[in-house]
């Protein structure tokens, strides 16, 4: 699949568990502010990666640490792009419904927050599932620098 | 940050209230710790909750399903969780999601305390 990680590498490959997700935090910020990004979008832009790789590895890997999802980063122009890649069971965060926050709220609803985040802080999401030409699941996270 | 301090919970009372400081991150790793000690705490009868997240760095929705979790049964038994000292990056995903509408968030524990003390309850929503 790709090379493991190193420090200059716009990718990095993690297993599927939780206590990976700090280090893909990690190195997403690092990479978003080094394209001029202040703290605080890079942070969000690390928050909606850490709640695509949550949902992986709960419900496609179901915590199989013996699985691995990669993480990579691609810049064009104005263009920060996050790919996420995974060998899970397809599936389309674009195809869940936002909540209505304030009926959210007031009946005290629990969960199913992460993918409506990531959709608030990132400026457009697009997933490919697998096919025969391309084994893996790609979910593209894009931000736009201002 | 070792991977030792990802994440702990200072617990104090204060009276009624019992706090929790937060350090760390909050985010699926993390999560179910804070979750069980939200829980001990309302199993031994206490209800009023205080949590101050002054030395949080990061939290993910992971983290804020933990103050959903609770929050229904604690206001129906007449408690609460009040939040307190975040820091603006952390706030932002609470804002994010229009959790102040349910949620005292107060800049200091002194406020938070003095709400708890008065039976003050954030439910305009």
């Amino acid at each position: 699949m790709y090379s493991r990680n190193d420090t200059y590498s716009n990718l990095i490959c993690a297993p599927g568990k939780y206590s990976e997700l700090r280090k893909v935090r990690k190195f997403v910020s690092t990479k978003a502010e080094l394209f001029g990004f202040g703290a605080d979008e890079a942070n969000q832009i690390a928050l909606a990666v850490d709640e695509a790789c949550t949902n992986l590895i709960q419900h496609a890997y179901h915590l199989d640490k013996s699985k691995q999802f990669c993480v990579e980063v691609e810049t064009s122009g104005r263009r920060f792009v996050v790919k996420i890649l995974d060998d899970g069971e397809p599936f389309n965060p674009l195809d869940v419904n936002s909540p209505n926050m304030k009926k959210y709220l007031k009946e005290f609803r629990k969960g199913g927050l992460g993918i409506h985040l990531m959709k608030l802080v990132m400026d457009d999401i697009k997933y490919s599932p697998s096919s025969k030409s391309r084994p893996q699941n790609v979910l593209k996270l894009i931000k736009l620098l201002q | 940050m070792t991977e030792k301090n990802k994440f702990s919970i200072m617990h104090r009372t204060n009276g009624e209230v019992d706090c929790l400081h937060l350090h760390g991150y909050l985010d699926a790793l993390t999560a179910p710790e804070l979750e069980s000690s939200i829980d001990k705490l309302i199993k031994d009868g206490r209800k009023m909750i205080l949590v101050n997240f002054r030395n949080l760095d990061y939290i993910s929705s992971a983290g804020l399903g933990v103050f959903m979790a609770f929050i229904e049964d604690l206001r129906k038994s007449g408690g609460d969780i009040k939040l307190t000292e975040m820091n603006p990056k952390v706030f932002s995903v609470f804002d994010l999601l229009g959790f102040p509408m349910l949620f005292d968030i107060d800049k200091e524990d002194e406020s938070a305390l003095q709400k708890f003390a008065n039976g003050d309850i954030k439910g305009d929503v």
